[in-house]
């Protein structure tokens, strides 16, 4: 035997109080988990953007084409380092519902102007070559089970095909990775040449172009210059970094993902002032077991670390059962979501925040209680016994 | 039986005047109660609102006609000859101008969101006065309309409470065109609040659009009966169109909410779980905390069943107190609370939460299942808590 | 046995402030246990009994007047002090026995142990002479609430004698037990004197298990007011 014998005896001496407290201890966690999981997921496109990527977008708003044009002219500025252009396709496959995403881009410059783009060089120039060739992402390769040389049907449900319908043929030429794996390779390319030459209207435009400075330090110069030069045409431009255009795409969704963690997080830390105390005013009960330990000679130093030591057991193990369920909840869900949330990990930094609020709690518990051990007077804990 | 009675009253008045003292315990249930109530109150009044919002705005009585396949009105195109084939096909309402039918263009424009302070996409919709005509409830709560043919717009109350910079008499830039903002219009709460309207035809000038538009809205014979108008529109190649209920419409576009609304009731039951339990803990607490109150009572001859009653009837007190705290809280923070998320096509929907009389009652039922639930299991051990306990040295 | 002493009182006085009233408890009361004695002490409810034995006990302190114990001032020493001091010298015995309800006979009978450096197994021997002592090794895996009063009372014996200390103070030990159950009590507590060499003090209101001590003395508003020596 030893104290944390005694710690165990103490907490085990109610089974159920000890689990009606671990379980809410445990919801609480799992739904901070889960929820900060899912936010940091939302938030991860603004982490992973490079620093001396700039995007061009029209000055109207991002759905507004720009001019082929404007390629050519931004490729000639100063500064610029390399530039591509893609268009959105509203690419979906066989079921309306099953949306991809699908960009028509201008293959070679793409491909240097993310480098974050892994293809193999063989599959690579099959692809420059082949005019009806696909480049897909590896996750969505593996999510429908494609494979190189695969002829895929992938429908627009914006733009109509000349030869009638809305459905594009394509030929998987070659499957991309990520260079780091945070990079999501949920997505697929295919030449612009080809979409301009098949769909039936929306002339000489592209969507949106996308460049690289010579330097980060460069950024602000470069934009400022493609906005300037495009003023006061028939399609101004808007040129932000990839950092800020990223950003406020994801704020778009607007103030109801606040609402939602706003009141999700409130009812965390109001289930752990209950539970909190509960635990505190368990304690309580005993103050006569206490002023015995005191009197058969048990420092008070001691006693605190016992009473201390209980709560935060209770804390860690209802905390990381906790924060372990959401972790296979997030495991399981990734598969599902990995289209609209590509980075759906716990990282390391929300486990040590949620290992953190659980110290904190536990120490918060604990802390007035095993005060209260180490002062408690043994004359008068003995005589409101009643012993 | 009356006297059963009366020591059920002796034994609940005794729990309840007995709760101060117990005051932290006590506060610990209140709590448990109002969290629950005041998340469950929080996520229905959002989905209410939502619903208020996408449901009113689509009406049976109007057919939305897009371009095949196109899932949104931004990704669909139609021609000026197609508007003018449509106008011939039956199961369409007349007045005396003619078949009611709007063809409509939209477009999406930046606007700068009085919460974040960025930018984020309002959709600008070009139609005529035919157009605003068959969406019956259109009001202008400010100014006049727009002349046709000027560049000039009129704001949806939604994007004015929602964006900066569209007061009645300003002026607002999108790209190189610069408009007047001459009024502002309500439809009723519903999604169309959250647009800008103006003229079509100065819509399909600026924006490049030659003759074409998006949408075709035609007012029908006979509400949500689509069949004479497919009927009409499969018999002509030229008319590659879909053609749905704007309330289909508008329902498919809720979608995402809907999911997010699902999404909030599975964390508030979740949570409510975790609450429940931190309930049950304190009604448990409270029952050993007071055994040999108890047990005095069931030895001076009271029931066992006046025991249980006692402790359930204390349990629900609590719970009702917290369902009115979470309640009031919920009413305070929520109701009215303007929120805006992106919709179906890219766009905004401003939206407010609504807490209606029937959700109070849904928060006032929960309590009460908390305050039975987590009083029952207690109240039981409390009944059949042994005489001996009364005689027995403190635990 | 020589008389050698181990506790003095001298002038001690206890006072606590009720209220605006000051309550004195006793004034200048001068005492002296010695070794190997065993000490009733009577006397009616509110006569101080059980804050005499408190204070013997280190538990609480005096007002005024010093307490020796084996040549050293305890009344001056620091709580800490006092805490350790209690753990190598007394064992407690209480009138409602004061088990760890959740733990069995052993572990509780082992808890002082705790706050010594022996070893498990010298810890696990001890434990077995103190429950073989009191005729319970054969309950030892029993939880408190799986035994009657006496059995109890005499884990809760058994847990004093563990460490080994020289001073056993026990309050009303036998008040909440039927005769024949103190009686048996009574006699362990005279065995442990006796064999055993302990020195026991030890409050009672029952003239009969005063009757057991070899000497008892009365306390009446904080004074002693006669003392006489056990038949």
């Amino acid at each position: 035997m030893n104290d944390l014998y005694l710690i165990y005896k103490n907490m085990t001496r109610k089974p159920l109080r000890l689990f009606l407290t671990c379980f809410a201890i445990f919801i609480a966690f799992l739904i901070y988990g889960a929820v900060t999981t899912l936010k940091s997921a939302m938030d991860s496109g603004i982490d992973l953007a490079a620093d001396n990527r700039l995007m061009v977008v029209n000055r109207i708003n991002f759905t507004v084409p720009l001019p082929i044009a404007y390629f050519r002219k931004v490729a000639a500025m100063d500064g610029v380092k390399n530039v591509t252009h893609a268009n959105w396709f509203g690419g979906y496959y066989q079921d309306p519902k099953k949306q991809l995403v699908v960009m028509a881009v201008d293959p070679e410059s793409y491909l240097r102007v993310y480098p974050e783009v892994v293809v193999d060089p063989q599959q690579k120039q099959a692809w420059l070559r082949d005019r009806q060739g696909m480049l897909v992402g590896e996750k969505l390769a593996k999510l429908y089970g494609w494979k190189i040389g695969d002829k895929i049907p992938v429908s627009s449900n914006i733009f109509s095909h000349k030869d009638g319908g809305h459905t594009w043929d394509f030929v998987i030429d070659g499957i991309f990775t990520g260079n780091t794996e945070q990079y999501d390779t949920g997505y697929m390319v295919f030449h612009y040449k080809y979409f301009q030459e098949t769909q039936t209207f929306g002339g000489d435009n592209i969507g949106w172009l996308v460049l690289t400075t010579e330097d980060p330090s460069l950024n602000e110069q470069v934009a400022k210059k493609i906005d300037e030069t495009f003023a006061n045409s028939a399609f101004e431009t808007d040129t932000s970094t990839e950092k800020a255009f990223s950003k406020a795409f994801i704020e778009q969704v607007g103030n109801i993902g606040l609402i939602i963690f706003g009141v999700v997080f409130m009812a965390f830390f109001t289930i752990l002032v209950v539970v909190g105390n509960t635990m505190a005013l368990a304690v309580r009960e005993r103050t006569g077991e206490i002023a015995v330990l005191k009197t058969l000679g048990f420092s008070s130093p001691r006693i605190f670390k016992m009473v201390l030591g209980e709560s935060l057991l209770i804390a860690l193990i209802g905390g990381l059962a906790g924060l372990g369920a959401a972790h296979l909840l997030i495991e399981g869900a990734k598969a599902a979501m990995a289209q609209f949330l590509p980075n759906l990990v716990m990282g390391g930094d929300i486990v040590a925040q949620a290992v953190g609020f659980m110290l904190l709690l536990g120490l918060v518990t604990g802390l007035l209680p095993a005060f209260n051990a180490l002062r408690l007077n043994i004359v008068t804990a003995f005589n409101r016994g009643g012993a | 039986m009356g006297s059963l009675i009366s020591q059920i009253a002796t034994v609940t008045v005794m729990n309840i005047r007995s709760l101060p003292r117990r005051l932290w315990m006590s506060l610990a249930m209140v709590l448990a109660s109002a969290v629950v109530v005041a998340i469950l109150l929080a996520f229905l009044a959002m989905a209410k609102g939502f619903e208020t919002t996408m449901s009113s705005a689509g009406s049976d009585r109007v057919a939305m006609l897009m371009r095949e396949g196109a899932a949104a009105e931004l990704n669909s195109v139609v021609t000026r000859d197609q508007v003018n084939l449509v106008e011939d096909l039956p199961g369409i309402a007349s007045d005396k101008d003619g078949p009611v039918v709007s063809p409509e263009l939209y477009v999406i424009v930046d606007g700068i969101k009085k919460s974040t302070g960025t930018e984020a996409n309002i959709p600008l919709r070009g139609l005529d006065s035919r157009g605003m005509a068959l969406r019956g409830n259109v009001q202008l709560t400010r100014g006049r309309s727009f002349t046709p043919g000027t560049n000039e717009l009129i704001v949806g109350e939604g994007v004015l409470r929602e964006f900066d910079g569209f007061d009645v008499g300003s002026e607002v830039r999108f790209g190189k065109n610069t408009w007047r903002v001459v009024g502002a219009f309500s439809t009723g709460g519903n999604v169309f609040e959250s647009e800008l309207w103006a003229d079509a035809k100065v819509i399909q000038s600026h924006y490049n659009r030659g003759s074409s538009f998006q949408t075709i809205r035609v007012q029908l014979q006979k509400p949500g009966d689509l069949q004479p108008l497919q009927q009409g529109i499969d018999a002509d190649p030229r008319l590659n169109l879909d053609v749905q209920t704007e309330k289909a419409y508008f329902t498919s576009q809720g979608k995402q909410l809907q999911y997010m609304a699902i999404f909030g009731r599975v964390i508030s039951f979740i949570m409510a779980l975790g609450a429940l339990a931190g309930a049950l803990n304190t009604m448990y607490t409270s029952v050993a905390d007071r055994a040999r109150e108890i047990a005095t009572l069931r030895a001076l001859g009271f029931s066992n069943f006046s025991a249980f009653c006692g402790t359930i009837a204390e349990a629900l007190v609590l719970a009702i107190a917290g369902g009115l705290l979470g309640s009031a809280a919920a009413f305070l923070f929520f109701d009215g609370l303007n929120a805006s998320t992106l919709g179906g096509s890219f766009t905004q929907v401003v939206f407010r939460f609504e807490m209606s009389p029937e959700l109070f009652v849904q928060g006032a039922m929960l309590a009460l299942v908390i305050g039975f639930v987590s009083g029952f299991f207690p109240a039981w051990r409390a009944a059949r808590l042994p005489v001996i306990v009364a005689f027995r040295q403190t635990t | 046995m020589s008389e050698e002493v181990l506790f003095q009182l001298k002038g001690v006085s206890k006072s606590f402030v009720k209220g605006k009233e000051e309550i004195s408890i006793f004034d200048d009361l001068d005492m002296t246990i010695n070794r190997g004695e065993f000490l009733a002490i009577m006397g009616p409810s509110g006569s101080g009994k059980t804050t005499l034995l408190n204070m013997l006990g280190g538990v609480d302190q005096p007002t005024g007047g010093e307490i020796w114990f084996n040549g050293e001032r305890i009344d001056r020493f620091k709580e800490s002090q006092l805490t350790r001091w209690r753990a190598h010298n007394i064992g407690f015995i209480f009138q409602f026995y004061n088990l760890m309800p959740m733990l069995n006979a052993a572990r509780n009978v082992e808890l002082p142990l705790l706050l010594t450096n022996l070893s498990k197994a010298q810890r696990r021997a001890n434990v077995e002479t103190a429950l073989t002592l009191v005729g319970l090794n054969d309950r030892a895996k029993h939880m408190p609430s799986e035994m009657s009063g006496g059995q109890q009372q005499r884990v809760a014996i058994a847990r004093a004698i563990v460490s080994d200390p020289q001073l056993i103070l026990c309050d009303e030990p036998t008040g909440d037990l039927d005769r024949k159950t103190a009686d048996e009590i009574l006699e362990m507590l005279q065995l442990l004197n006796q064999d055993h060499g302990k020195t026991i003090v030890m409050v009672t209101h029952d003239p009969a298990a005063a009757s057991y001590a070899k000497k008892t003395v009365h306390l009446d508003k904080g004074k002693f007011v006669q003392r006489e020596v056990a038949a």
